[in-house]
């Protein structure tokens, strides 16, 4: 069977995408960093730099081109949206300026709220809210903490519960648990 | 008093945003003004002939037109009033596009604006004086800086018109970067070949160079420069030396050679390349065993005409010419600061000039094709495009050459050595130009593979081969390529020196670093310092064929200036009032042009400008304790009625 492709209309698409992440990129980064988007010359210098790319479906430079283009439910949904780890060698990389990896944190952003944060994601965020730490010690860190004459806890949430159950009131507070759907009941993630 | 006032449409760029017909109106209004009209393009003849006969039936002596700038047009509006026999310095121009309806938008606004423009312009044009030019000699004869090209081919045009030329080359031969070259794009001759012709422009008998000297100083003016070169000294005496290099082969110094990219040596005393003009050596002091240890002395025992003198001595010569054409090329971007690309940690990545030299047949190799770590052939080679071009961390601008040379590198890689694998990785191809993108075709024809992807990163493996990384935007997969070298197709910037001689010119440069020309578009080979001319690359990037353009550009702007033996000069220039000035010096201080000098008169000291040297600043007139320093055209009571006007309500 022939795989059909239907022609994409670019007049269909939703072209305030763009202006839409801008927007709310500078609600947390000011308006020159998200406004970088628009300069990408599609050269790839950041997917091939990209550690995650390298075995992943993840382009960076794609998604800026479907954004810019107004790919919005696509590139909102996309599992790759997730892959990236931060590192930014593509943002330091990148010979136009574009301020690649805050962009991919707004897109998230957005993409968190329209309910597409990634599985990994929301069991990370779980570690969070019940430990104050995304990676949360262990036996072996404490052991070598020990050896290195450091006290076995650091001076964390881990060893202050009442700073925990303070961030537990942010978390609450700002509806970071609806967005994660964790169930303070059974301290779990409603739906894993 | 009659005053005219004429507004400019310009197309629609002032009338789409200024109301002209109301404009025009309201200039009617003014004291002293008896016509006001407008028209679509003022500049044109039409809109010119309007003036004229209104300076004919209505008897006009002042004119003021609403325009654009007057760097733009004064000239073309002056022109008019002294052709009708009118003076020239009774007009003003009201500048209602550059500061009006090229940055507002407000249209009711705007017009507004326009009004006080006019207003000022015309309470300015009142109080206009009638000027006279001042008439200066000029020298005939030009300084070409630079003997690369561009700089050759500027002297040879002018030269062959009948003027003297003076060429000053930094390095001890004439040929510049294209004698560095293996092969030209598109037509694949030989760079040494077709410039043999022109170097010989050290026979000419209008021609004198001076090489392997600098610019120390420049004094004067448009049409009467006097130039201070710095001959720096040789230790080989010139009249003596017979050019039949024994020195350079019985030197026992070995040094990288600069000239081949350090892939290859040269001798202490040495020529840059064997067909060299002049073909005198030159010792490198720095290298040489005689200045290192006190001993040796071999070339001077062998030298059969015992040129050889260790004591020489930098000379100064003094030139005395009427126009400068600055032809200083450019130098290529050193990519060791793009860390990922292992520029100078891995042996096998070489730059653009470097794999010039690695396969031309007076290069290192003899045009062998050995990569450095080894000596090996390499098979597999990887050019990448764009290295310190196009990127906002080094160079913002596009280095225009890099795409055609690369293109023809890799076509020749492929003609001579069929059996190899040649990748280029570009961003885009910029092959606009005569024959260019046909080239271009003809190298996919022959197999060589482009890959449209800036390349992430280059590693160094342990067999000396490299492994690049990049997106192939094209299919959007990611690639790992495994070659034995890379080429990195480095970026042009402003010749090393740029910046010094910069400020002994008085010319300007842009932000990319290349000297700047007085407008883009219609005066692309003059600099805003009358009488400098620009050649080549000093002000851009741009290819030998663009090159060669340019500075039969330059040398015809210059022929302009020196084919003549008088040329005038504006008279706005500052004057001292001698009743008034009590010859401080303070004015003297702050002129950056020296045209100042502090001089007696009947007992006491007063200043005198030089109205040549002037350029009209007023530095000297704000620095003046008792207003006896004045500028003509701008003199405070002008200045002070337009400020009048402006605070006026239309």
């Amino acid at each position: 069977m022939p795989v059909i492709k239907s022609i994409i209309r670019l007049n269909d698409l939703d072209t305030n995408f763009v202006d839409e992440v801008i927007e709310t990129g500078s609600e947390v980064f000011g308006e020159e960093i998200p406004k970088t988007i628009m300069a990408c010359m599609q050269c790839g210098r950041c997917s091939g730099s990209c550690p995650s790319g390298r075995r992943t479906a993840f382009r960076t430079r794609k998604i800026y081109r479907e954004v810019v283009l107004g790919f919005r439910e696509k590139v909102l949904s996309s599992d790759e949206l997730w892959y990236c780890t931060t590192c930014y060698t593509c943002q330091e990389r990148c010979p136009r300026g574009v301020k690649t990896t805050e962009i991919i944190r707004i897109l998230r952003n957005i993409a968190a709220k329209e309910g597409y944060m990634s599985k990994s994601h929301k069991m990370a965020a779980g570690h969070v809210f019940r430990t104050g730490h995304a990676v949360a010690i262990n036996e072996e860190i404490q052991n070598v903490r020990e050896e290195l004459g450091l006290s076995r806890l650091p001076p964390t949430t881990h060893s202050h519960p009442e700073a925990l159950a303070k961030l537990q009131d942010i978390l609450r507070k700002t509806h970071f648990d609806e967005l994660v759907g964790f169930d303070w009941e059974t301290m779990e993630l409603k739906e894993v | 008093m009659n005053i005219g006032v004429y507004v400019c449409h310009c197309g629609t760029n002032i009338a789409g945003v200024i109301d002209v017909e109301k404009v025009t109106e309201y200039a009617t209004t003014l004291d002293g003004v008896v016509v006001a009209r407008n028209y679509k393009y003022m500049c044109s003849d039409p809109g010119k002939d309007l003036i004229r006969s209104d300076i004919k039936e209505n008897n006009l002596d002042r004119v003021v037109v609403a325009a654009c700038s007057p760097t733009m047009h004064e000239k073309t509006y002056r022109d008019v009033m002294e052709e009708m026999g009118g003076n020239p310095f009774l007009f003003e121009m009201a500048n209602i596009r550059e500061q009006d309806s090229w940055v507002h938008t407000d249209k009711d606004m705007a017009t507004e604006k326009a009004y006080d423009l006019v207003r000022m312009a015309v309470a300015k044009v009142r109080r206009n004086e009638p000027l006279e030019r001042i008439e200066i000699p000029v020298t005939q004869r030009a300084l070409i800086i630079g003997g690369g090209v561009a700089g050759m081919e500027a002297s040879l045009d002018l030269a062959e018109q009948g003027y003297e030329v003076i060429m000053v080359e930094k390095e001890q031969s004439i040929g510049g970067h294209m004698s560095q070259l293996t092969k030209t794009f598109p037509t694949l001759d030989c760079p040494m070949c077709i410039l043999a012709p022109k170097m010989a422009l050290h026979e000419h008998k209008n021609i004198t160079i001076y090489s392997f000297s600098e610019i120390e100083e420049v004094s004067g003016y448009v049409g009467n420069f006097e130039v201070s070169i710095r001959k720096k000294a040789k230790s080989v005496i010139e009249d003596l030396c017979n050019g039949c290099g024994l020195c350079q082969e019985k030197c026992p110094t070995k040094v990288l050679s600069v000239y081949d990219g350090k892939l290859g040596t040269r001798k202490a005393i040495y020529t840059l390349f064997p067909q060299a003009v002049p073909r005198i050596p030159v010792l490198d002091r720095e290298n040489c065993l005689m200045f290192t240890k006190g001993t040796c002395g071999v070339c001077k025992k062998v030298c059969p005409t015992d040129a050889i003198d260790y004591d020489q001595q930098d000379e100064i010569i003094t030139e005395k010419v009427g126009a400068i054409i600055v032809a200083t090329g450019y130098a290529e971007y050193d990519p060791t600061p793009i860390e990922e690309y292992g520029y100078g940690r891995y042996k096998n990545v070489l730059t653009g000039l470097q794999f010039e030299r690695l396969t031309n047949a007076s290069g290192p190799t003899l045009g062998v094709l050995k990569r450095p770590s080894d000596g090996a052939t390499p098979k597999r080679f990887a050019f990448i495009q764009c290295v310190g071009s196009r990127d906002v961390n080094t160079q913002e601008y596009c280095s225009k050459v890099c795409c055609m040379y690369t293109v023809k590198n890799a076509r020749l890689l492929r003609d001579e050595h069929p059996e190899s694998e040649v990748y280029i990785f570009y961003t885009d191809v910029r092959s606009a130009g005569k024959g260019y993108e046909e080239f271009y075709k003809i190298s996919q024809e022959k197999g060589v593979k482009f890959i449209r992807g800036r390349v992430s990163e280059v590693v160094g493996l342990p067999d000396d081969n490299l492994l690049l990384r990049t997106e192939d935007t094209l299919t959007g997969d990611v690639y790992e390529v495994e070659v034995d070298m890379a080429i990195l197709a480095c970026a042009l910037l402003p010749a090393e020196g740029s910046d010094k001689l910069r400020d002994i010119l008085k010319i300007s440069e842009g932000t990319d670093g290349f000297f700047m020309e007085a407008h883009p578009k219609l005066r692309p080979v003059d600099t805003l310092t009358d009488g400098i001319y620009l050649a080549g690359c000093a002000q851009g990037p741009r290819d030998i064929a663009d090159t060669v353009v340019h500075a039969k550009g330059a040398a015809s702007g210059a022929s302009v200036l020196i084919s003549h033996t008088k040329m005038s000069l504006d008279p706005i220039s500052a004057y001292s009032d001698e009743s008034v000035c009590r010859g401080c010096g303070e004015c003297k201080l702050v002129c950056q042009f020296g045209a100042i000098e502090i001089e007696p008169l009947n007992g006491r000291l007063i200043a005198k400008v030089n109205e040549v040297l002037c350029k009209g600043c007023g530095a000297c007139v704000g620095a003046c304790c008792n207003g006896a320093m004045s500028i003509r055209h701008f003199k405070d009571e002008q200045i002070n009625s337009m400020i009048e006007a402006a605070m006026e309500v239309a």
